[in-house]
């Protein structure tokens, strides 16, 4: 299945991930620029900060528990839309899932 | 990484303690290449040199947990603190604490403060003559504004670094000397009888510090376990900003060009991460290993204690090159300076926004001209925590 990050100047990588790969964790395989996920997915750091695609939002669902505290203490603004990529795992439904990336993590 | 029938890692008996407190950095160059996974005998843990096996270990806490009840930390601390202990338990101890250690809160409250205070700790140095930036401005304003955010603004710096240090070297105490014991006893007889005045006073009047934010929650945790996040953020919060501010001015003055270019392009924030990479102020973190477990082919029987070197990880060659030298410019730099997984640093935004987002500009700032006139001077110290103890600056 895949997935696409767009940047916030806009550029668009298409990555290849696995069942039960969070977003976070595609990401850092593939070195995308923009996502950071410094605590490994802990919900600690706020650093793989998302804002899944409109077409995407329902798919993906709801913020988890604690998610939305540590969503506050995100270093860029937050929508409706955000999540924190570690918290995104992926699944059949979700193949072709696009996220935007925030200008920055930190 | 899975546990299979793998043999021991080997032993080193070479290794000692001092070789790592005065100059790890050779050390650790030649276990990547050779040993990354080695029992050193004078530590008596197993070091894990190589950036992916530490990031392994700090996110898989079912394997390699915090709760390690061999440490002095529990006698100088007088408590088993969260910084060891596990899942639930260690989350609702540090949640307690976080809403004192939200950007939100940081950008509101503590930088204005920290910016206020700053500039007040740079008037105080003298121009055109040696000073020690480290004694006389790292450590000191690491300590002030860490007093407010904990809310026990009425503790002196002089207070602060000392309590720091105190429970700093009773936690290091693994030779267990009554000594180290007899000094962190008495920095807890003094801490706890100006923490329970600060309790009324939050009590009374709460504000946005850690000790108001835990006494007045809804569902307060323990009293001791209040007292001891305290002590935990006295013991952490103090040495490892002081030591990132040293080493980033250090990198800086001895790297003009680079100074020059960050100056231009105001890259402070890539300066800070930098200077944790290149000397990350903690160095390592031990974790015991409840099951068996492969790493690199080694086997890890459950029992063992694993210590994580991120120091190591840092310059591992498979994420940077030239790791020795201080380069803000580098291409990526996904250090492990603040740790992973469910421990990484409590104090990580604060540290971005005082020292990183604050200081150093200011510094640079206010003394365009500031010379180190003899980088050899500079001593660097330390195993588990790491930096200069000298920063014989002059001020223009």
């Amino acid at each position: 299945m895949k997935i696409t990050y767009i940047t916030a100047d806009g550029t668009e990588t298409v990555v290849e991930a696995r069942e039960g790969d969070s977003v976070m964790q595609v990401a850092i395989a593939n070195d995308i620029d923009g996502i950071i996920g410094e605590c490994g997915g802990s919900m600690m750091c706020a650093t793989c900060h998302c804002y899944v695609d409109d077409a995407w939002a329902e798919k993906t669902g709801p913020q988890n528990d604690g998610e939305s505290d540590l969503l506050d203490c995100a270093a860029s603004e937050t929508k409706p839309t955000s999540r924190l990529s570690c918290q995104i795992k992926m699944r059949p439904e979700l193949d072709g899932l696009v996220v935007h990336l925030p200008e920055t993590q930190l | 990484m899975s546990a299979e029938t793998g043999t021991l890692a080997p032993v080193d008996e070479q290794i000692t303690l001092k070789d790592l407190h005065v100059d790890p950095y050779p050390i650790y160059k030649r276990l990547r290449a050779e040993a990354p996974v080695l029992r050193v005998k004078a530590a008596g843990r197993t070091f894990l040199t190589k950036a992916a096996d530490t990031k392994f270990v700090k996110d898989n806490p079912a394997i390699f947990s915090s709760n390690d009840p061999n440490t002095p930390m529990k006698p100088a601390f007088q408590a088993h603190t969260l910084m060891r202990k596990d899942g639930a338990e260690h989350l609702s101890e540090r949640m307690a604490m976080a809403p004192a250690l939200l950007p939100k809160t940081i950008q509101e409250v503590w930088q204005p403060l920290y910016r206020q205070y700053a500039a007040e700790y740079l008037d105080r140095l003298p121009r055109g003559e040696i000073v020690d930036l480290h004694k006389q401005l790292s450590a000191p304003i690491a300590a002030r504004i860490l007093a407010h955010i904990l809310g026990i603004p009425e503790a002196t710096d002089e207070e602060m670094i000392f309590w720091s240090q105190a429970l700093i070297d009773g936690a290091g105490n693994f030779g267990w000397e009554p000594g180290p014991f007899a000094v962190s006893d008495h920095a807890n007889l003094e801490m706890n009888a100006l923490l329970g005045k600060a309790v009324e006073r939050v009590r009374a009047v709460p504000d946005h510090s850690a000790l108001s934010v835990m006494v007045n929650a809804e569902n307060p945790i323990p009293m001791s376990q209040i007292v001891a996040n305290i002590k935990i953020a006295i013991g952490g919060g103090i040495n490892e900003p002081r030591d990132a501010l040293s080493t980033i001015v250090f990198g800086l003055l001895t790297e003009p060009e680079q100074l020059e270019e960050v100056r231009r392009t105001g890259k402070w924030g890539q300066a800070f991460e930098e200077g944790v990479r290149w000397v990350a102020p903690i160095q390592a973190s031990s974790r015991l290993v409840t099951e068996d477990v492969e790493i690199r082919g080694c086997h890890i029987p459950r029992g063992d204690t694993v210590m994580t070197i991120q120091a190591s990880a840092n310059h591992d060659e498979d994420l940077y090159d030239h790791p020795e030298r201080y380069d803000v410019f580098r291409t990526r730099n996904p250090h492990q300076a603040f740790g992973s997984g469910p421990h990484h640093c409590a104090g990580t935004h604060v540290a971005r926004r005082t020292v990183g987002a604050v200081m150093t500009e200011m510094l640079f700032e206010r003394f365009p001209g500031m010379t180190l006139p003899d980088p050899s001077v500079v001593q660097w110290r330390g195993f588990g925590f790491r930096g200069p103890i000298n920063l014989p600056v002059i001020l223009n």
